[in-house]
């Protein structure tokens, strides 16, 4: 596979999915009907969802099958934000009355997932039991899994009676070779298997997993960690296979590996992709299959929206406290949801209808730019320069505004050449807006602003409480009115 | 004859669905083992079963009180790599 050329604009390509370009197509524009009715309030499998709705996980299965190289079950943290990582296990009891707890006093929470902190068909007895007595006592709640797939096949039939109609399967590899640097081992038919032989059982019972889920009419999303140097250039093959068995959305998400997390990636210095490497990937498996980009990574207990974890006011001594009526919470999140359902939708109208609007305006022949959003829900900027946890990360071009990922604010640093331990958190954040032209926000202060600019980010808060993809056209349109969009000065694409 | 569980589990759980003689249980600080019933999985199984799934290395011993998963045979960190990592972390 070659990776697309630096600037290369994604309309060149042939076969672009409509959902990653333009602004008329939101990520799931492109899907059947029956499946966008079913994903459309799931933040995980919806980007637009994703600005409305709260998810959580609950963390009631700590046993692993298999080990992968990117995750250490010994330094759980409660610092830490990654998947694998939890700050306390919980019985199916406790499960249970946590979701009824977030249910009802985040009412925009519509997924419960179990997604460890091992995998959750490993412990089978505690994610079922969650899984029948949530769908009996909270019926609306949507329910799904997240899994490696070594025991999928067997788990098929439990996972269909449950309803649970949302799946996601880790598929990293489709060749065992790829498989062995990633996978040292897994625990089957009674015995440790290692190596390419251990990676080959793995895959075929993802694959068989896949189908078995597929024929069920089960959604299937496939997660693959990018590891350069190991499968990056393997990924567009994994994407197009599992995208001929039926799975509707592929989630490939950087690699985290850091010393102090005592992963073998993370110990033997194998590096994470940087955000254009990942975003090349991703546009160039974009043409086959339809990429998720909004994904947090987040833990296997995390509560809240996409960006956020609110899982420290539901600790099971709070929890215990309170006194939950879930049918009158029941009846407000109906509410609730039906409000937000219809902003959504008048949302999705009215960006059709501009977007329309301007295919008939004059075509525009200016450059691609990159910008960073700062926001915390409801498709609005809508957060001040130094308060921002996370950057959302958009591209406009004359086709459009496209999401592209996000980016921390506060990455930790390793203490690297290109992130010293000297740098100021205000540095970090913006040398983690590398590549980016301008920063959208509510306001920034006097300090950021300076070395925004000197950075060659322009700091932008002249468009606060706007629709984020209207304010990203607009600033598009005055930078290309100033002159600052033709390909001479295009910037030079950092490698940070 | 019996495994022996020590105190660098995590009570992860995987070990104790898996053994055939119901001889693991919880505990705290961590996972037990009960001598009594561990039969070493002999006449059932070719390998120690907990010892077999378990994902921390050094925390199951034999009955000659060895570790049956010594340091780098499952992650395939080499120890002295594992200790440079951890002794730079301790520094910070």
């Amino acid at each position: 596979m070659q990776l697309p050329v630096l600037n290369n604009v994604p309309e060149a390509k042939s076969g672009c999915a409509a959902s990653s370009c333009g602004s008329t197509d939101s990520q799931i524009d492109s899907l059947p009907d029956a499946i966008r009715e079913k994903v459309q309030n799931h933040p995980c499998y919806s980007e637009d969802a994703h600005h409305y709705f709260a998810r959580m996980h609950v963390a009631v299965a700590p046993a692993c099958n298999i080990q992968c190289h990117y995750c250490n079950r010994k330094y759980d943290c409660a610092n830490e934000s990654r998947p694998g990582v939890v700050s306390e296990v919980l019985t199916p009891d406790q499960a249970v009355k946590k979701t009824m707890a977030v249910a009802a006093n985040i009412p925009q929470m519509t997924v419960l997932g179990i997604a460890g902190p091992g995998d959750p068909l490993a412990n089978p007895e505690k994610t079922f039991e969650t899984f029948r007595r949530l769908s009996e006592e909270a019926p609306d709640i949507k329910l799904c899994v997240s899994t490696n797939g070594l025991a999928l096949p067997a788990a098929v039939e439990e996972l269909a009676k449950h309803n649970i109609d949302h799946v996601t399967i880790t598929i990293n590899c489709v060749d065992p070779e790829i498989g062995a640097k990633i996978y040292p081992w897994i625990f089957w038919n009674n015995r440790r298997i290692k190596g390419v032989k251990a990676a080959k059982i793995l895959i075929e019972q993802q694959q068989k997993g896949l189908e078995m889920l597929i024929a069920k009419g089960i959604l299937v999303k496939v997660n693959s960690v990018m590891i350069p140097g190991i499968n990056d250039e393997h990924l567009a093959e994994v994407s197009r296979v599992v995208k001929s068995k039926g799975a509707f959305l592929h989630n490939v998400m950087p690699l985290i590996a850091e010393a102090e997390h005592g992963t073998f990636y993370g110990v033997m210095g194998q590096r994470g992709p940087t955000p254009e490497e990942l975003q090349d990937l991703q546009d160039s498996c974009s043409g086959d299959m339809n990429m998720m980009r909004h994904c947090r990574q987040c833990r296997a207990d995390a509560v809240g929206m996409l960006g956020e974890d609110r899982g420290d006011e539901f600790t099971l001594d709070k929890i215990e406290d309170m006194d939950i009526d879930y049918q009158a919470a029941m009846e407000k999140r109906k509410v609730i949801h039906a409000a937000i359902q219809e902003e959504m939708d008048s949302k999705r109208l009215e960006k059709a209808q501009k977007a329309e609007a301007q295919k008939q305006a004059e075509r525009m022949t200016t450059r691609p730019v990159l910008m960073a959003v700062a926001t915390s829900g409801q498709g609005v900027i809508n957060v001040h320069f130094g308060h921002a946890k996370e950057f959302l990360i958009y591209e406009a071009s004359p086709s459009g505004v496209r999401f592209i990922s996000h980016r921390k604010a506060d990455a930790y640093c390793s203490g690297d050449i290109s992130c010293g331990e000297t740098e100021s958190t205000l540095q970090r954040t913006i040398h983690s807006l590398a590549g980016c032209e301008a920063v959208l926000c509510s306001k920034v202060g006097y300090e950021p602003w300076e070395m925004l600019e000197k950075a060659g980010i322009m700091p932008n808060g002249e468009h606060a409480m706007e629709n984020i993809e209207d304010a990203v056209m607009a600033v598009y349109r005055e930078m290309a009115k100033a002159g600052k969009l033709t390909a001479e000065n295009a910037p030079i694409r950092a490698s940070a | 004859m019996a495994v022996k569980i020590i105190e660098s589990c995590v009570n992860c759980f995987a070990c104790l669905p898996v053994c055939p003689s119901n001889a693991i249980y919880e505990a705290k600080p961590h996972f037990l083992v009960d001598a009594k019933k561990c039969t070493e999985c002999e006449g059932a199984f070719a390998d120690f079963q907990c010892a077999s799934i378990c994902p921390i290395e050094g925390a199951i011993l034999n009955s000659f009180g060895e570790e049956i998963n010594p340091a780098g045979s499952l992650t395939g960190i080499p120890p002295e790599k594992m200790a440079e990592a951890m002794a730079e972390l301790q520094a910070h």
